[in-house]
């Protein structure tokens, strides 16, 4: 009993550490309510590669650099570091491809996510409502018998690439080279000093990989086994945003004119419906699966790859939402999505299900 | 009577499990994995027997550890193609 209490302690401790951390990011020049996002930090890195050509999201963010190499350092110094991989590569793949469409239909991955409520704005409660929909959809999946089949061990270099690509984007940041592409103006161009966001990344690395913090395990735990650690670090860093946000006078409430935010409150649900459901069947949101790909979890490693391909397309053709609102094309792609994780759902609990029956009948 | 911790590749692992052991007549829980071990999928089934329960149908177990009376923990079983 006592390692739980002090589990459920650490994580709140450590859920009001990066609460903080993110909000004040936002003041130290990260656009408003993004001093974290998974998703965001991802499409501008994407961008900055030259992936996608949208030129105001653009910028290779230290803070995604600092997050796999702090949890790799956090890892490797408690032992838990472990090349793992081969659970279905490609399914995880197209997953995080649409997590990151329902993403940038929303404009914000889970994390992102609370720190828009913890900034007041109301469009993430519609936000909010389609993640926990989606979360209760992949928990119907998993009581039924979802799974993406084990993992097993890989050679050590396997699980080291996550981390050695960080460092290479740290070289490309940092030396600049005319082929990396940076935002003149836009949320890209927004950004606090390299030191301060890479240090802020390395703090939440190593936090998130101790406690196994995750955006969607908190409610999933809840629902599937009453159980609510994750979800006091999910509150916790919303909290201490909200606080945070309140003292530095962030703090805005209403739904028109939020920073980087459009105001479809349908699309907005739908768009966190699809990240609910596909990170559940993934096993963690976007920030859990960068934390793993650190660890050295291949599959989470191809996950983030997924996440990343799926932001240039997001860009490239048009799916991305703006202020404005969402695109034509973003509301195709999301439905699109909904489908597509919902056969996923389906082959991976009914169909190798009923193989499995046969070959057990046969024997 | 000893306690056991089995940890699983996918959430679906502990439920299968946990049913199993219950349809045994086994005190079984699902819950996290406590942070001391490592898991997949972060869940765990935790049961009391007088030796431990194996499930020859599914290869969904990861490993599984008796729980000691000073708190920590010997592993009685690591799946096939893992290496600690």
């Amino acid at each position: 009993m006592t390692e739980k209490k002090n589990d459920k302690l650490f994580i709140i401790i450590a859920g009001l550490v990066i609460g903080v951390i993110a909000a004040a990011l936002a003041f130290a020049g990260n656009p408003k309510n993004m001093g974290f996002c998974i998703a965001c930090f991802l499409r501008d890195t994407a961008g900055g590669l030259g992936l996608h050509k949208a030129p105001p999201v653009q910028y290779i963010r230290p803070e995604i650099i600092g997050i796999v190499i702090g949890a790799f350092a956090a890892a490797n110094v408690k032992k838990e570091f472990g090349s793992k991989g081969g659970s279905a590569p490609m399914t995880r793949f197209a997953l995080g491809f649409f997590v990151m469409v329902g993403c940038l239909m929303f404009l914000g991955c889970p994390f992102r996510m609370i720190l828009r409520l913890a900034g007041g704005d109301l469009n993430a409660v519609f936000g909010l409502v389609g993640f926990v929909i989606g979360i209760f959809c992949g928990i119907f999946f998993l009581k039924n018998g979802y799974s993406l089949k084990r993992t097993y061990t890989l050679s050590q270099g396997e699980g080291c690439w996550m981390s050695m690509i960080e460092v290479v984007l740290l070289a490309l940041l940092l030396v600049k080279p005319a082929f990396i592409a940076f935002s003149e103006e836009g949320p890209g161009s927004m950004h606090a000093a390299i030191a301060l966001s890479l240090g802020a990344g390395l703090v939440v690395g190593v936090l998130a990989q101790r406690t196994r913090l995750c955006m969607v395990g908190g409610t999933r735990d809840l629902v599937l086994f009453k159980e609510t650690r994750l979800l006091w670090g999910f509150l916790a860093i919303l909290v201490a945003a909200f606080i945070t946000n309140i003292v530095l006078g962030g703090f805005k409430l209403g739904m028109a004119e939020q920073p980087v935010a459009h105001t479809d409150g349908l699309w907005n649900a739908l768009g966190m419906l699809l990240v609910g459901f596909a990170c559940v069947l993934l096993g963690g949101c976007p920030l859990r699966q960068l934390v793993m790909s650190g660890e050295g979890n291949a599959d989470s490693a191809v996950t983030v790859l997924g996440l990343i391909v799926g932001a240039a397309c997001c860009h490239n053709f048009g799916l991305a939402s703006s202020p404005e609102g969402p695109t034509p094309a973003g509301k195709i792609a999301v439905i699109i999505g909904i489908v597509v994780v919902l056969c996923i759902g389906i082959v991976n609990t009914y169909v190798k299900e009923k193989a499995a029956d046969t070959a057990t009948d046969a024997a | 009577m000893n306690t056991y911790i089995a940890t699983f590749f996918m959430h679906f692992g502990s439920i299968r499990y946990e049913r199993l052991c219950k349809s045994k007549g086994l005190e079984a829980r699902t819950m996290p994995v406590p942070r001391s071990l490592s898991s997949s999928c972060g869940t765990c089934v935790r049961y009391k027997a007088d030796e431990p329960l194996f499930d020859p149908d599914h290869d969904e177990m990861e490993q599984m550890v008796i729980c000691n009376e000073d708190g920590s923990y010997t592993q009685i079983y690591l799946a096939e193609g893992l290496a600690k």
